[in-house]
């Protein structure tokens, strides 16, 4: 596969255009501002465990993040 | 769930086989009510920032740990301390790490923000690196307001020490996922410049120019054979297995739509070697 940059500055293995390398355009919504309180839902872990956010979250702080192709 | 967040990445189409339905990637920080107290969103997938800047934004301060790299210069005056936050201080394709300047002024002295009157400098934090280092906006804290006698305006100050925060990242040019890595690390230089004054005379404007080894690392993928050869460091975790599910069921789904994903997959693909014997 052709190895390409983007405007980002970024190299990838898939062609430009390709629709997943497309980012968030300009001005673009990114859901909940800030002081609004993040939507009630419930997902599996990775054990099968259903998590119910809110309920077991508890009082305490937490990061939510959305990642995809994801690499630290 | 990603639509009633309202991130649904709507660049990708239904048509677009195994990829619809991804969101546009970011976090959000929240407080015991759950509230949104900070968000990082940005615009492209592979910018994202460290999870020490997260962790960091949650529990409202900065920690740094004791192997950040990091470089002090000790002013007669002012002592201005530059270390790198997130990920022990490395540079990988993409990942947002936070260069953190701090300044300990001497006491009964103060710095300056901006804007202040002509002839006297604002607290201003520069940093520089090899192609491929990308800094953006350096944050600043609040400013106090200080009014003197014989000066008829309020001035914008930082009282005691403060921190100024630069998140930065690299890009392709200097480290890739397409390529091994070209040096095993590189040199950041911060420019630190400020003026000190007490409540009646002010001391001659500096820079202090700090240099800080940061090493340069790959970034870690799931087995994958599609990323196979590249500059990546493969981890134990095989993703081929998720693949393949996701393309079976993307088969099932619409065995039409797929076959036009493929199709636009390879029309995207000869652009793009079009590209490349025209650059040549």
């Amino acid at each position: 596969m052709t190895i390409e940059r983007d405007e980002h500055g970024f190299d990838a293995p898939a062609p430009l255009g390709h629709p997943g390398r497309l980012g968030l355009p300009d001005g673009h919504a990114t859901g909940p501002e800030l002081g609004d309180r993040l939507p009630d839902f419930c997902l599996s872990d990775a054990f099968g465990k259903r998590v119910d956010y809110h309920a077991d979250r508890g009082e305490r702080r937490s990061v939510v993040v959305f990642y995809r192709s994801a690499v630290w | 769930m990603i639509r009633r967040f309202g991130i649904l990445n709507d660049r990708i189409e239904p048509g677009d086989a195994f990829l619809y339905g991804v969101p546009y990637p970011g976090a959000y920080v929240t407080d015991e009510q759950g509230r949104v107290i900070a968000k990082s969103f940005h615009d492209t997938y592979k910018k994202r920032d460290s999870p020490e800047i997260l962790l960091d934004a949650a529990l409202g301060r900065v920690e740094l740990d004791a192997e950040a790299p990091s470089a002090v210069a000790v002013g007669e005056d002012v002592r201005v301390t530059a270390a790198v936050r997130g990920g022990r201080g490395s540079l990988r394709q993409g990942i947002v790490r936070k260069l953190l300047v701090r300044f300990e002024p001497s006491p009964g002295l103060h710095l300056y923000g901006a804007p202040v009157p002509e002839g006297m400098v604002p607290t201003s934090v520069t940093l520089e690196g090899p192609e491929g280092v990308v800094a953006l906006e350096p944050v600043f804290p609040p400013t106090k307001p200080l009014r003197l006698p014989g000066i008829d305006a309020e001035l914008p100050v930082f009282d005691g020490t403060f921190d100024v925060e630069v998140p930065f990242y690299a890009d392709g040019r200097l480290v890739s996922e397409t390529r091994p890595l070209d040096a095993e690390g590189v040199t950041l230089t911060v420019l630190a410049r400020y003026q000190a004054c007490d409540d009646e005379q002010c001391l001659l404007p500096r820079t202090e120019r700090l240099e800080i080894a940061v090493p340069l690392d790959v970034v870690d993928v799931p087995k994958l054979g599609m990323h196979r050869g590249h500059g990546q460091r493969e981890g134990r975790y095989d993703a081929s297995p998720h693949l393949r599910r996701m393309l079976l069921r993307s088969v099932r789904q619409s065995p039409l739509g797929f076959l036009r994903f493929i199709g636009k997959q390879v029309r995207l693909e000869l652009a793009a070697r079009r590209r490349r014997r025209e650059s040549r």
